[in-house]
């Protein structure tokens, strides 16, 4: 996985570079770009870290680029930089899923503690997707048969029981049992019942 | 015999005279009949035309007794039947305000004027409605003005548009006064905002390299550059601030400054109220002749009133009173005063209220003062701040009269 960027996006290029030079003081990788548009235009939804956007741009501003990256389904965070008296503003935002707000002229430390904050809940958010991906594909690979006996193990019964139901010997539905455990990496029948209930909410 | 004959052709004689009076008599009453049933059918007709007439049509008599109305004017006085209104005095249906101007039109009327009026009407009952008569002598076979006639409009639709209309142009007017200050203040702020922003973070950014050892002399005096580009925008942005004020010299002409007060009085009246407060205006008997641009020093005062009432926010509402007055200085100059009976202003601040940036209210940008100053500078006057004996802060706006170029 590459390196977490801060996509700085302000119309105003001396405070852009002024973001730059500040944000890189904490080694992170950051991009500027002059307009919603050229932002738009270049960013790739794998790419992972957070955005920091001006509210008050010419052109398309702030908050409606934050539109558009929600309809396009982008998800990665967006920290709003706000200027004097847009407040209301950024509580709108805030309402309409931004991650945060920084108001201008901001405390550098404060700025920097949200950015890192922004950066970590999209790592997190990164993984979790990651992992639910995996269990999905790990389930996939599951027999029929395999995948049978899970849901009789699931819903409570005994190895015996399930044995008689499926007409297997009990040592077949043993081995099975033990192969499901083993493809889902799971090594309680509680984890292979949380497993079963992501899998049935889509 | 003759005597007989005479008699006798005397009385033939007689007797055909008095057939052809009869005869004539005869002619004459057919001819009257006639001009009875003309004059009857004219009568009808007009009678037909004056009913169906819409606009109300009446006759008075030089008291004012109602001699004749029209079904449209006994709808328009609220009478149910003729006689509520016919025979009665016309001043019943007109409002106390009007009672005076209306006997004056009427006798205008009777000395055989036409005119044209409006007033307010009270109908018997009680219904307001605006009227607009014309009005205009009758005479009668003498060529005396026997009556008047007279025919109303019912104006109430719209007057009340014209209100309405009005009270919004007032509106408007007020908003786009108040709030331009404002958004001059939010503007600024947002265009010093920026640099200040700029600046920040190259600074804030350098402290933390330098602090680790990791910055190179290059990036570094690069840094600086950018730093002082960014404190130089911040100098243009105030200098264009001062010559915003400064600019509209050519716009002077003679004012009385009393007549600036008169005219944002009603927008300041509003706003006080709107804030529970009351506006008292004190004004010099005589014009103080200024030169002034009109527009700016509304701002002005506005400004000042706008401060006085948010001054008395803390205080009970029927103690909010801002006082705007002007007199005539002891040097001659012309001052006007803005007075609140707020907490005043203290000592130590008194100077500094005048300093851009400087405020004492959570939302302010502490811009106004100081807009207030240039502009009051620029028209070669003083604005300074005093604490009344009472209580309260007085902001004092002297300028300079122009003697002999009053209007």
């Amino acid at each position: 996985m590459s390196n977490p960027v801060v996509f700085v996006v302000d119309d105003d290029a001396m405070v852009a570079r002024s973001l730059r030079w500040l944000i890189q003081s904490v080694r992170l990788d950051v991009e500027t770009y002059p307009s919603a548009a050229a932002f738009l235009a270049a960013y790739q939804p794998a790419r992972r870290g957070c955005v920091l956007l001006d509210v008050r741009m010419p052109g398309m501003s702030g908050l409606e680029l934050h539109q558009h990256m929600q309809q396009r389904g982008w998800r990665i965070p967006v920290v709003f930089l706000t200027g004097h008296g847009d407040v209301q503003m950024a509580v709108r935002a805030i309402k309409h899923g931004a991650f945060d707000f920084v108001e201008k002229p901001f405390n550098d430390q404060d700025l920097l503690d949200r950015l890192q904050l922004a950066i970590r809940s999209d790592a997190e958010r990164y993984a979790r997707e990651e992992a639910i991906a995996d269990e999905k594909s790990r389930l996939a690979s599951l027999t029929g048969r395999e995948r049978e006996v899970m849901q009789l193990v699931v819903d409570g019964l005994p190895n015996k029981v399930i044995a008689d139901r499926m007409g297997l010997s009990a040592k077949t539905v043993e081995a099975h049992r033990a192969r499901v455990m083993e493809k889902l990496k799971v090594r309680s029948v509680s984890d292979l019942v949380k497993i079963a209930l992501r899998a049935e909410v889509p | 015999m003759v005597l007989g004959a005479t008699a006798l052709a005397w009385g033939f004689a007689q007797r055909r005279r008095c057939a052809a009076a009869v005869d004539r008599l005869e002619a004459a009453r057919v001819e009257h009949a006639r001009v009875q049933e003309r004059l009857r059918d004219n009568e009808a007709r007009l009678r037909a035309i004056i009913e169906s007439e819409p606009e109300c049509v009446k006759i008075l008599a030089a008291d004012g007794t109602v001699l004749e109305v029209n079904p449209a004017g006994q709808v328009l006085v609220d009478a149910d039947d003729p006689a509520d209104i016919v025979g009665r005095s016309i001043y019943l249906t007109v409002a106390p305000e009007f009672q005076e101007s209306y006997r004056r039109q009427v006798a205008r009327v009777f000395d055989g004027e036409a005119v044209v009026f409006e007033f307010r009407s009270l109908s018997l009952k009680g219904r307001e409605r605006w009227l607009e008569t014309h009005a205009v002598p009758m005479r009668g076979a003498s060529g005396d003005i026997a009556c008047w006639l007279g025919i109303s409009r019912d104006m109430t639709a719209r007057r009340d548009a014209e209100e309405k209309l009005r009270r919004h142009q007032l509106e408007l007017a007020h908003v786009a006064r108040l709030s331009s200050m404002g958004e001059i203040a939010s503007g600024i702020a947002h265009e010093l905002n920026q640099p200040l922003t700029a600046i920040a973070g190259f600074v804030r950014g350098a402290v933390r390299r330098l602090r680790e050892g990791s910055v190179r002399t290059d990036e570094l005096v690069d840094t600086l550059e950018d730093v002082a580009g960014q404190a130089e925008r911040a100098a243009r942005v105030i200098r264009k601030i001062r010559e915003f004020t400064r600019k509209e010299g050519a716009g002077r002409r003679p004012e009385d400054a009393s007549g600036l007060v008169r005219s944002v009085a009603v927008l300041l009246d509003m706003e006080v109220r709107q804030a529970g407060g009351e506006l008292r205006i004190d004004l010099h008997p005589e014009p103080l002749t200024i030169a002034a641009d009109a527009i700016m020093l509304e701002q002005v005062l506005c400004n000042l009133v706008r401060n006085a009432i948010e001054s008395m926010a803390g205080l009970a509402k029927d103690e909010r009173v801002v006082t705007v007055s002007t007199r005539r200085a002891a040097d001659g100059g012309a001052e006007v005063s803005v007075a609140d009976r707020g907490p005043g202003i203290p000592a130590a601040l008194a100077d500094r209220v005048f300093e851009p940036f400087f405020t004492t209210k959570q939302q302010g940008v502490g811009i106004g003062l100081s807009i207030s100053q240039s502009i009051v500078e620029s028209h070669g006057g003083v604005i300074r701040v005093d604490n009344g004996f009472a209580g309260g802060a007085i902001f004092r706006v002297w300028l300079p009269v122009r003697d002999g170029e009053a209007r």
